[in-house]
């Protein structure tokens, strides 16, 4: 069983070249239990298709009193039927096989490129598409590859049916060849209605479901102020909306099941007439007669199965295309390997040209800028996380160590310069897999925990979860459950382990009550000592114990000093202490 | 075969799953609520199953018509006698399609009025959820079961039930066929019935579980890389790449392991039954050609009673199938009903507040037993006043707060407004007293008119302009495309954080409770946003008893006092003015943050 060896240490290169040509990579991968496949959905359908055969014969045995005959028969029965269940089981496993093998193929290969693109890959694409590739696509890639061995039994069956029937009687075999893919073609007429009601449906549920999700997530406030009837009110015409909706559906649906039921029946109805009327003059055997209105029975079940296996390949074939979209991107600025060593003491390890904006090595650097968009978009310059316009960065860069970012490795740059944003995304897992990252091992779990006067919240989420190590209680995905302050103090923490060279924080406290910024401004400076750490904020707290303060506003010089001697200048004091500007 | 690990009990971080203190419905609810349905839905069920039968009745006469034409052929016949067989055939076949058209539709249509009963019934039973229920579980959990719930249980509704009572009614006539045309064959196709059972049995009692798995595990695998894409700069900054692939390798493992555990029900399953249609098949043939020669049953018998036979595996088949189908409906339908289980609030109708005092009164307070966060807090708030609660994360400050609001009930002692005890009074009369405004600034989905109105459904035009005026945000809401009939929220026009909360505020000025509990309201706005909305909400406030659970210190400088939470005790309380000259915690804190000795 090959399903053991999965996920595959390596997911291989894929061709990218066409959405046919991914999918024909995908099944060169995995030919060997492919082709198996195909072997077993051969004899799968094969031994149901010469069951009707086999009781006619039996019947016809029994009419003429011929029991050695029956007997036969009745083994042939048995045989058929056994081979029938293993090479169907059989069949299944391996269709299961191929469906995952294809599926976990992709989502390794989609992860991979998410990995390596990073920041990069919601810059280039939006992040709802690349999570419906993966929620959606890759399902669609697996069933192209499960529906394959049971096409080619069902195209062996009909072929095996065609050529027996027309052996027996040129009339019966036409009747039987000609009309039922005829018939399997008369409903497609009633297909695109019913595709179009069933989408105007999902708009209606959508709605409902957006609205029932939007009163949901409001709940607090709903609960808190009122206002409940009201949306309760909204969300009964919308969920009656979808009722309305899904009944034109039905009706067309209702419809084709029963052209189901009809179009096959006419078919059995008309060949037992004419099969009666030959077996009449005596041209075809009762026997034969029964196996004639089996496999005019049974050839339903083929024939739906190929046109099943048309729409499948049909969507894997779009879904491809998305995948290899996402597959194909790459980085938009390709760094040329500009690796920058740290440069001597006393020069700036960071330079920002549109500030004018200097850090200092190894030292604690806050700067104050009154427009938190400014400072956003420093922070994102400091990080070398550049906007890119036509292959060109779109504003001046960031120099580290004289070096512009965008010109260094990105390995390089990651690793000597960290950004925290303003609002820090914590990935979900335990707190010990949070702050599992790659570090310089100065600074513990522990000590950085500390520092960041985060203990209460480890201690929240071991409450929640009742574990017993602290570091083991759980984030849900972007730490939802945790309050703003929270979500900031667990970020610094992992910033803080992962101790890089230069640490840039990004209003690193906006959230985080006095007594605790307080307290958090002092171990920052501690733990930070030696290291280059920038802060951008506004809080006198924390710009009390900077190494230097910097006021920077573009357009003009910035005003280097310290905090207690800034305070003397009025645009400095309006924008910390949030006194009533005059 | 022994399952891999349970994924929802380990707690894989599929970043979906929600340790839940809301319940999910027991079997008997479950039935409880399914029998009220088939009550609501009685006529229209009977129905389904009247028309189905007339349908599948018609679909028995092909063996019929073909068993009788074979003994008339080999007795000897003429064109006229197979011709008026055939024209039974046919007329058979059009009863069985009208039929069968009027039993779908019928089932359709009462699958879709099933399943806007469950979405209706669900949401009504979510909004009036006691607040304490709602705080302590979260939306999340909600939310995955108005989402992922309602839709895995359309599955099972919209298709599994219809086709059950359909192959059901099939099923049970086909071998009613087969008892008429001959109780001897029928007697001989029951043999298949002990593997079908014991096969089934063990298969459904180890499935549903086994599926729930797959399909989280399944989840977990997609929440993996949509958090790595989605947190794709996080994951850059921090040099995660190689963490996130090693992750996603194992959610796949995970998955994969219960894959092949599923694989391997399946594998034992599928034969014992397709084994159990053959044996049938081979019984009836086998035995009825030893009757026949004996000449118990005729030959017209023997090709009927084969063709039955052979007619009872597909209804057979779908049900079994369809009955899988089911059970992943019926986990869904646990968590839908899991919220009737939540106990109401007991609460006295009648009990009114006199006058406007808010009165904490030696209140202790715990979340879990035994682990109080609060210890005997009394804290007065003097009506028109602002009361201020510092102090650092962790002390309380919030949970007092909520308290305050009404929305916990005090372990011991009492929170009393205008003498009433608040936990005691329906939250829907709290509200009209007390407002709880929280950093969370939910803009729902609609106009920004419906968006005010909560609290006062019918305020109009007027009234919500000058509430927009009054918080400061009447001059954007004017410039916005259709005034405050423009659709905003998720999927209309996007609202920044600070209007948000402006608008979260103007909700305040219309819904007018005299008394407010500002909980970090202001915290997630930038600092120049948070000063600008300072300034609106002093008119909001104004005339209003105010608590505000401060972060920022000027905050606390206006209040008229000020408590400082530590431990869940109230460590200091006065004016600012007394706490800076009684030199405790608060002035050293207030020193360090003016940094202006």
């Amino acid at each position: 069983m090959t399903l053991r060896r999965l996920p595959l240490p390596d997911p291989g290169t894929p061709d990218l070249r066409s959405p046919g040509r991914f999918l024909l990579w995908l099944a060169r991968m995995q030919w060997r239990i492919q082709t198996l496949g195909v072997l077993y959905g051969v004899a799968w359908m094969s031994a149901q298709a010469a069951v009707p055969a086999v009781l006619g014969a039996a019947v016809q045995a029994a009419v003429r009193n011929d029991q050695r005959r029956v007997g036969w028969c009745v083994l042939a029965v048995v045989v058929l039927g056994v081979v029938q269940a293993l090479a169907g089981v059989m069949r299944h496993r391996i269709a299961v096989e191929t469906w995952i093998t294809a599926a976990s193929r992709t989502q390794q290969l989609v992860a991979r490129q998410a990995s390596d693109l990073g920041a990069d890959l919601s810059r280039q694409v939006a992040t709802g598409e690349v999570v419906a590739v993966t929620a959606s696509d890759v399902e669609r890639i697996g069933g192209a590859f499960d529906v394959l061995s049971r096409f080619a039994g069902a195209v062996v069956a009909f072929i095996g049916i065609a050529v027996l029937l027309l052996a027996t009687s040129p009339l019966l075999g036409a009747v039987v060849l000609g009309g039922v893919p005829l018939f399997a073609l008369a409903v497609g007429p009633l297909l695109k209605p019913l595709e179009r009601r069933e989408s105007a449906q999902r708009v209606t549920l959508g709605r409902a479901t957006e609205l029932a999700s939007d009163t949901i997530a409001g709940l607090r406030v709903l609960r808190g102020i009122g206002g409940e009837e009201l949306f309760l009110d909204r969300f009964r015409a919308a969920s009656q909306d979808v009722r309305v909706a899904a009944f034109a559906t039905a009706r067309v649906r209702s419809l084709l099941d029963s052209l189901q039921v009809a179009l096959p029946g006419a078919f059995v109805v008309t060949v037992t007439w004419l099969g009666a009327r030959l077996a009449l003059d005596g041209s075809i055997t009762v026997g034969q007669l029964i196996a004639f209105y089996g496999w005019t029975a049974f050839l339903v079940v083929p024939l739906r199965t190929i046109t099943e296996a048309a729409h499948k390949w049909t969507r894997a074939r779009v879904a491809a295309a998305r995948i290899i979209r996402v597959l194909s991107l790459r980085r938009a600025v390709s760094p040329d390997a500009a690796r920058p060593e740290p440069a001597g003491v006393g020069t700036p390890v960071l330079h920002d040209p549109l500030t004018g904006l200097d850090v200092a090595r190894g030292r604690l650097t806050a700067v104050v800028c009154g427009d938190p968009e400014v400072a956003g978009r420093l922070a994102d310059r400091l990080g070398g996380y550049v906007a890119v316009e036509n292959g060109a960065p779109a504003e001046a860069s960031a120099l580290l160590d004289g070096v512009p970012t965008p010109a260094i490795a990105t390995d390089v740059l990651r690793s000597r310069v960290l950004v925290q944003d303003k609002d820090p995304v914590l990935l979900s897992g335990t707190v010990a897999e949070l702050l599992d990252v790659p570090r310089s091992g100065r600074v513990g779990a522990a000590e950085a925990v500390g520092a960041a006067a985060a203990h209460d919240v480890l201690d929240a989420l071991r409450d929640l979860d009742g574990t017993h190590d602290p570091l083991d209680g759980r984030l849900t995905e972007r730490g939802r459950t945790l309050s703003g302050g929270q979500r900031q103090r667990l970020a610094l923490a992992r910033s803080l382990v992962a101790d890089p060279e230069v640490l840039v924080l990004d209003e690193p406290t906006s959230a985080v009550d006095a007594h605790t910024e307080a307290r958090l401004a002092r171990s920052l400076k501690a733990v930070r000592e030696g290291r280059t750490t920038v802060v951008l904020s506004s809080s006198p707290l924390l710009l009390e114990h900077a190494d230097t303060v910097v006021l920077v506003d573009p357009g003009r010089a910035p005003v280097v000093g310290t905090h207690r001697a800034l305070l003397d200048l009025d645009r400095y004091r309006s924008v910390v202490t949030r006194e009533e500007e005059e | 075969m022994r399952p891999p690990e349970d994924p929802v009990a380990v707690g894989y971080g599929t970043g979906q799953e929600h340790r839940t203190t809301l319940p999910v419905g027991s079997d008997a609810t479950v039935r409880a609520y399914v029998r009220l349905l088939l009550r609501r839905h009685r006529r229209a069920f009977s129905w389904v199953v009247g028309l189905q039968a007339v349908a599948a009745l018609a679909g028995l006469a092909g063996p019929a018509v073909l068993g009788r034409l074979v003994g008339e052929l080999t007795r000897g016949t003429t064109a006229a006698r197979v011709d008026r067989a055939a024209a039974v055939f046919l007329a058979a076949l059009v009863v069985q399609t009208l039929f069968t058209r009027a039993s779908r539709l019928r089932a359709g249509l009462l699958g879709e009025t099933v399943l806007a009963d469950l979405r209706e019934d669900f949401l009504t039973r979510a909004v009036a959820l006691p607040p304490s229920a709602i705080e302590r579980a979260g939306t999340g959990d909600l939310l995955s079961r108005t989402t992922t719930d309602v839709d895995r249980l359309s599955v099972a509704v919209r298709d599994a039930v219809p086709q059950i009572a359909i192959t059901a009614v099939t099923a049970v006539l086909v071998a009613g066929a087969l008892v008429v045309t001959s109780p001897l064959l029928a007697l001989v196709a029951l043999v298949a019935a002990p593997p079908i059972l014991l096969g089934s049995r063990w298969y459904f009692r180890l499935a549903p579980q086994a599926y729930r798995a797959e399909s989280a595990t399944y989840a977990a695998v997609n929440a993996v890389v949509a958090e790595t894409v989605d947190a794709g700069r996080t994951v850059e900054a921090y040099r995660l790449g190689p963490d996130r692939v090693r992750r996603t390798d194992e959610a796949i493992h995970r998955w994969i392991a219960w894959e092949r555990y599923t694989l391997w029900l399946r594998t034992a399953w599928f034969p014992s039954v397709d084994g159990a249609y053959v044996v049938m098949l081979v019984a009836v043939l086998g035995a009825g050609s030893l009757l026949l020669s004996a000449g118990h049953v005729s030959v017209v018998q023997l090709t009927a009673g084969v063709l039955y036979t052979q007619m009872l595996v597909d209804p057979l088949d779908l049900l079994l199938m369809w009955y899988d189908e089911l059970q992943v409906g019926q986990a869904s339908m646990a968590r839908l009903v899991g919220v009737r289980e939540v106990p109401d609030a007991v609460v006295d109708h009648d009990l009114r507040p006199l006058g406007q005092q808010l009165l904490v009164d030696g209140v202790s307070f715990g979340y879990a037993a035994g682990r109080d966060v609060l210890h005997a807090v009394s804290l007065s708030v003097p009506v028109g006043s602002t009361v201020a609660l510092v102090g650092p994360s962790g002390a309380g400050k919030s949970t007092l707060g909520r308290l305050l609001a009404g929305i916990y009930r005090p372990g011991t002692g009492s929170v009393t407004l205008g003498g009433a005890r608040l936990a005691d009074m329906p939250a829907e009369r709290v509200r009209t007293h007390v407002a709880l405004v929280t950093q969370e600034h939910h803009v729902f989905v609609g106009t920004l008119r419906d968006n005010l109105r909560l609290g006062r459904p019918d305020a109009d035009d007027d009234a919500v302009r000058a509430a927009l005026d009054a918080v400061d945000a009447l001059e954007w809401a004017l410039g916005l495309p259709q005034q405050i009939d423009t659709e905003v929220g998720s999927g209309g026009l996007p609202l920044s954080p600070a209007r948000a909360q402006q608008v979260a505020l103007a909700r305040l000025v219309l819904a007018d409770p005299h008394t407010l509990v500002l909980d970090e309201a202001t915290s997630l706005l930038d600092p120049r946003a948070a000063r600008h909305l300072e300034r609106s909400m002093a008119t909001v406030l104004e005339g209003r008893t105010v608590v505000a659970i401060a972060h920022r210190l000027n905050t606390a400088h206006d209040a008229d006092r000020i408590a400082v939470v530590e431990d869940g005790r109230i460590s200091e309380l006065g004016s600012h003015d007394e706490l800076v000259a009684a030199g405790g915690a608060y002035a050293d804190l207030w020193r360090s943050w003016r940094s202006a000795d």
